[in-house]
């Protein structure tokens, strides 16, 4: 009882939240989303979500979850997650027998399980939070005001998009005058190039760093591959790492054994040791979730001051 | 003799093409006038020689693998990718990946060649209690044998995250390859040169057990050399490539309804046709989205399964 006390404690306020909320103003909240309009009535009170991002942004707003996807959980999130919590399912199919049989008062899907909405409607309240890859930042901070919107959490969710809000300043401001940069995808010796259209577009788009490639057309996955020869002529100033093995559960060091080569070692951007790791977990998997997006800032942060 | 020689000079002439085709700006003006340090000259010999060596190795001896490995069995539609032998090899590369992911290729590789050892003798095995020889029966047995060792492979993927890499190592893609990243690929060639000596055992054993027995060659053991060297090449191209489908399948039958069945005189054509193929689809991967790249595999499953299914049909209408 004891060491499972947070879990229990926040359930108790969100179920005392929502009794609270419901005997005094049994409102109906119409919550609109990518895939149609979801009316919520009072506070929820059992949450359910089949997405890491969406489960990031719910313990920013310390939101207490019931249910979580069965596999690929974020080693960032890895203490956030309760130890009771209910598995849904992977990522990409939930398991609507159990949804079903939860009773929750509300069920997240985004992105990967966003197919998973025609189903689950008629099952339980159900909310996408899909965000569109080209316009992350502010796809997550509307995610955080419509989950505040959701949870009676407005003023928390105020305070975390502005701190999001300044962050990507600070983070604009490092990066004025620093040069352009690539955003590579490494993959069992595989290369691959994201551009401003890909699940770290915001490195492009809304931080301002410029990409070194005029256009990317990039695959969703591995990016569009490339050879080493490529990245020599491009040579861009700075280059960011996703290293998709480690994202999905390898050793880390894969990355940086294929990087250190003849061809590479002669660009601008490992000849100054502009190379940045991300945690390839919060770029690959996660993507959309706020504390994801946040430790990605600040290691790009990190690398643009080193 | 002179179309071998024509042959040759097509694959020659590929392979000076392969060295042009790039991003960066190798040309012989450039080369010409550029010292060793400059940047065309690192590119030729960093990545492009490489790339193009990998290319024609890896080609080569996969088609061999196949014309040697359709010799064992004795029948046209078998190749390592329909029997088990490449999904074995990968299920050898995960489980040693897992096990001691800090073991140098080469141990790596090894452990990867005796998994593909391993599933072909297990596919030979099954095939010995089939009762019905078809044509066609064979190689899907085959298929189906990898397919629950690639359904293996893909839970224990699963379970420890490496799908994505599982993907990748399967996926044929040359655009890694740099000097030191495909040296393993000559173990290859040292194999094509083995089938090439024991060319004539292979053509015997391909006439069956008690024919072989009867020109007093020891049939057990012209398997087992045959088994070595497709375990061998699925294994070093699967390690330092990935795997290329069709291409045993392929250049084995087009090269046999040429030039017949003596391994003494196809071996030649078959490790140039493989080579000469494979060195066509890279470069077609290379300048169709330039300046990225599409896998080899890709190229060659698109271009490979149009000539599968052509010799399909045709051998219908003969056998018909």
């Amino acid at each position: 009882m004891l060491n499972r006390s947070p879990a229990i404690l926040a359930a108790f306020v969100a179920g005392a939240l929502s009794l609270t909320a419901m005997t005094a103003v049994a409102q109906d909240k119409v919550i609109t989303h990518p895939q149609g309009e979801t009316t919520i009535s009072g506070v929820p009170a059992k949450v359910l979500v089949q997405d890491w991002a969406a489960f990031d942004n719910l313990n920013a707003l310390g939101v207490a979850v019931a249910g979580v996807p069965s596999s690929n959980g974020p080693s960032y999130l890895a203490d956030a997650v309760p130890a009771d919590a209910l598995p849904l399912g992977s990522l990409f199919e939930p398991d609507f027998e159990g949804i079903a049989a939860a009773e929750a008062d509300v069920y997240f899907v985004a992105a990967r399980s966003a197919s998973a909405y025609e189903t689950s409607k008629d099952l339980v309240p159900t909310i996408d939070l899909s965000v569109n890859n080209g316009a992350i930042i502010e796809g997550v901070k509307a995610n955080i005001t419509k989950l505040g919107e959701v949870f009676d959490l407005q003023d928390k969710a105020a305070e975390l998009n502005a701190a999001l809000d300044a962050k990507v300043d600070e983070v604009k401001a490092a990066a004025a005058g620093k040069g352009d940069a690539l955003v590579l995808v490494t993959n069992a010796g595989n290369l691959g190039v994201y551009g401003p259209d890909s699940r770290v577009s915001w490195v492009y788009n809304e931080v301002g760093i410029a990409s070194a490639l005029a256009d990317v057309k990039d695959g969703d996955h591995g990016g569009d591959a490339v050879s080493f020869e490529f990245l020599l002529e491009v040579n861009p100033d700075w280059v960011f790492v996703v290293d998709r093995d480690a994202g999905t559960g390898e050793n880390t060091g894969a990355a940086a054994a294929l990087l250190d080569n003849e061809l590479f070692n002669q660009t601008t951007a490992a000849q100054q040791g502009h190379i940045v790791y991300l945690d390839p977990q919060a770029a690959y998997i996660t993507m959309h979730g706020y504390q994801g997006v946040m430790l990605l800032l600040d290691q790009v942060l990190a690398g643009l001051n080193g | 003799m002179r179309w071998l020689g024509l042959a040759i000079v097509v694959t020659i002439v590929l392979a000076i093409i392969s060295l042009f085709v790039g991003v960066s700006d190798v040309s012989l003006g450039a080369l010409l006038s550029s010292s060793p340090e400059d940047r065309p000259m690192q590119v030729l010999l960093i990545s492009r020689i490489p790339r193009t060596l990998a290319i024609i190795l890896s080609g080569a001896s996969m088609a061999i693998a196949g014309l040697v490995m359709q010799m064992v069995v004795r029948n046209r539609f078998v190749e390592p990718s329909t029997a088990g032998t490449t999904e074995s090899a990968s299920l050898g590369f995960l489980v040693i990946t897992l096990l001691a992911p800090g073991w140098p290729l080469m141990g790596k590789m090894l452990v990867s060649a005796l998994f593909a050892l391993a599933g072909t003798a297990l596919f030979l095995r099954i095939l010995r209690s089939v009762p019905l020889r078809d044509v066609l029966l064979v190689p899907l047995v085959g298929i189906m044998l990898g397919g629950i060792i690639g359904a293996v492979t893909a839970f224990i993927a699963y379970r420890y995250g490496l799908m994505a890499s599982l993907l990748a190592w399967s996926m044929g893609d040359f655009s890694g390859i740099l000097r030191g990243r495909y040296e393993l690929l000559w173990i290859g060639l040292a194999c094509c040169i083995l089938a090439y000596i024991a060319a004539d055992r292979f053509t015997v054993a391909g006439m069956g057990k008690d024919f072989t027995t009867n020109l007093g060659l020891n049939y057990q053991r012209v398997m087992v050399l045959g088994l070595i060297i497709v375990s061998l090449v699925s294994a070093v191209v699967l390690v330092s490539v990935g795997s290329i489908p069709f291409l045993g399948l392929i250049v084995p039958n087009l090269v046999s309804l040429m030039v017949g069945d003596n391994m003494r005189r196809t071996v030649p054509w078959v490790a140039l046709g493989g080579a000469g193929f494979v060195l066509a689809c890279d470069i077609i991967g290379r300048i169709v989205r330039y300046p990225y790249e599409i896998p080899i595999s890709v190229v060659v499953g698109v271009i490979g399964s149009m000539i599968f299914l052509f010799l399909l049909l045709r051998t219908r209408r003969y056998a018909a």
